[in-house]
């Protein structure tokens, strides 16, 4: 199943962004690591403003697509990347200012301090002494790296390197992030910061793209999911409507207070005919879930009861995300292992 | 836009130095190497103080150039440095500059230091004061042809330093050896002669003999168009490998990121 084009989706994607300009747009990715097509043929278009997630299993083609997007592999003749409507792949150097890149591994200098490391890139893009010191300060307070400004960047934790990662991609105002899972192998205090962070830049105007395995994290911040499989884009919607488009049943989960005569709970077993019992709660699968609460709100007023903690759990996007690998690794002749 | 290059160069040729003089490797094959060749050459010889100080510059000159550049990328590879420089708006011809002028910088610093206290140790006489600049321009052309072969070498797409030292090793020793500054050309025999002017160290030392004593072998231009004429040559092969090798080296990494 590929969606990418399906051109009804593309022109609701583009009436819901409204007049936001495309902000990168990619056609016809492919790379080759000797047999092995790592990307293939994959097209996309990301709106400014917009945080685009991409999900997908290990050797997925995820880091590829990135790889390819940033310059650091060669396009193969078809491919074509622009950039706010400019073709990058006549001058790939004039456009890579546009992108911030955060890896999933840190790529500072191990030897250099917080400090060099932010100097030299500051260099490289040709900014003034005075501008970078003054950018880098700012940075290293907003991810609270300011005391470990002079600290080898060898000593220091994951979380701190992956927060200077973050202020070395921005160093240089860059209106494209590209987030490599940048929370993989993080504590939850670094997670949180750097979901926050992304939020931020997200309401400063920026466009970002990101990679990642956790669902929770593309739930949450993406507006939008591209799930990618053996090299292809499988899926490409927003959270929401990939849950909604691949809702199976909903589990609700009750408690009563106060105990059921035996009259009540055949009433109830013939209403939800897969109800059970368990510590104390009543739980059935649903396929309709607004029509049973309704009648489950019925049984209660006509029987006076009081119905507490309840809870309606929907499928997913792991769940969305398991199924649609699986229904395409089958159509492609079977589950890796 | 070519100031903003040089910009560019310069930086990656600070790092460089900052990053790498102190490596294992640099000091090893760059300071004691040459050290120790020098000793166990010079002790229990009869040898005139003039040809041994040939034979110490033009050694610490190829050995200390030859030290940095082979090592910067397979570390850059290994740490992934080498891609935060890529994604950025830098060229292939930058980072190789880059390297160059760093390996260049710290030859010519070392070798100069050694050649000041030669010289002021055992008063070398240069037959004129021309040839004093000449000499520096001797060893300023033979550290960038060897920074330009260490760049060759790590073409090689590997991150690890021992590989590619093995290489350069294989060829540092051999070019040596066969370069007159053991045995002077004028007493070789035809087939090793003939050998020696495969080895740009040949004309190095036939240089500073030039310059020392006036003992030369070839003319002096000669040494100076042959040593241009390497740094050509390896330049223009270490570009067009480190082109063809480069996205070779990044799957590479790709790979060894996924084991």
């Amino acid at each position: 199943m590929t969606f990418q084009n399906n051109n009804t989706k593309e022109i609701s994607q583009e009436l819901e962004l409204g007049k936001r300009p495309i902000a990168i747009k990619v056609s016809n990715l492919v790379k080759r690591f000797d047999d092995l097509i790592a990307v293939n043929d994959v097209s996309f278009k990301i709106f400014e403003g917009e945080i685009v997630g991409i999900l997908g299993p290990n050797g997925a083609g995820k880091t590829t697509t990135i790889r390819l997007l940033t310059g650091i592999f060669k396009l193969e003749d078809k491919a074509n990347i622009e950039i706010f409507n400019e073709d990058i792949t006549k001058n790939l150097s004039k456009y890579k200012i546009n992108f911030g890149i955060v890896p999933e591994v840190s790529n500072a200098f191990s030897d250099f301090t917080v400090w060099q490391n932010l100097r030299f890139s500051g260099g490289i893009y040709g900014f003034p002494k005075e501008k970078v010191e003054k950018r880098s300060k700012k940075l290293l307070e907003q991810f609270g790296l300011i005391d470990k400004m002079h600290s080898k960047t060898k000593a220091l934790s994951k979380g701190l390197k992956q927060r200077l990662n973050f202020c070395l991609a921005l160093l240089h105002e860059p209106s494209i992030l590209i987030l490599d899972e940048p929370t993989s192998g993080l504590d939850p205090i670094s997670v949180k910061l750097m979901r926050n962070r992304i939020l931020q830049l997200k309401k400063e105007g920026k466009t970002i793209l990101i990679t990642t395995h956790d669902m929770l994290e593309a739930q949450t911040i993406c507006d939008r999911i591209l799930i990618m499989n053996r090299g292809k884009i499988i899926a490409d919607e927003d959270p929401n409507t990939l849950r909604e488009r691949f809702k199976s049943t909903s589990t609700i989960r009750f408690k009563i207070d106060g105990v059921l005569s035996n009259n009540q709970k055949n009433t109830l077993m013939d209403i939800f005919d897969n109800i059970k019992e368990e510590d104390n709660y009543y739980v059935f699968s649903s396929d309709d879930d607004i029509k049973d609460i309704f009648m489950l709100y019925n049984f209660s007023k006509e029987n006076n009861l009081n119905i507490s903690d309840f809870k309606v759990k929907e499928t997913s996007l792991e769940e969305v995300f398991i199924h649609l690998i699986k229904k395409d690794s089958i159509s492609k002749g079977g589950l890796e292992k | 836009m070519i100031s903003d290059a040089l910009n560019r160069i310069w930086i990656l040729s600070k790092k460089n130095v900052m990053l790498y003089i102190n490596r294992g490797p640099v000091l090893i094959f760059g300071l004691m190497f040459p050290f120790f060749m020098t000793l166990s050459w010079v002790i229990g010889r009869d040898i005139s103080i003039n040809h041994v100080f040939i034979g110490i510059v033009s050694m610490t000159s190829f050995f200390t150039a030859t030290a940095i550049s082979p090592v910067v990328l397979p570390i850059e590879t290994r740490e992934k440095s080498l891609e935060r420089i890529l994604v950025s708006p830098i060229s292939l011809n930058e980072i190789l500059l880059g390297i160059v002028i760093a390996s260049t910088l710290y030859s010519l610093v070392i070798t100069s230091i050694i050649t000041i206290i030669f010289f002021l140790m055992f008063s070398i006489v240069f037959i004129s004061l021309t040839t004093i600049f000449l000499m520096f321009f001797g060893i300023c052309l033979m550290s960038i042809l060897g920074s330009l072969l260490g760049v060759l070498v790590a073409a090689n797409p590997t991150d690890r330093t021992s590989d590619v030292m093995l290489i350069i090793n294989l060829i540092k020793f051999p070019l040596l050896f066969i370069s007159g500054i053991f045995i002077p050309l004028q007493n070789l025999p035809s087939n090793l002669l003939f050998l020696s002017f495969f080895s740009p160290i040949t004309f190095l030392a036939d240089l500073l003999r030039f310059c020392v004593d006036g003992s030369n072998f070839f003319m002096y231009q000669v040494d100076i168009i042959m040593l241009t004429m390497w740094i050509v040559v390896l330049f223009i092969l270490g570009y067009f490998l480190h082109k063809k090798t480069m996205p070779k080296r990044l799957a590479e990494t790709k790979k060894m990121k996924k084991k």
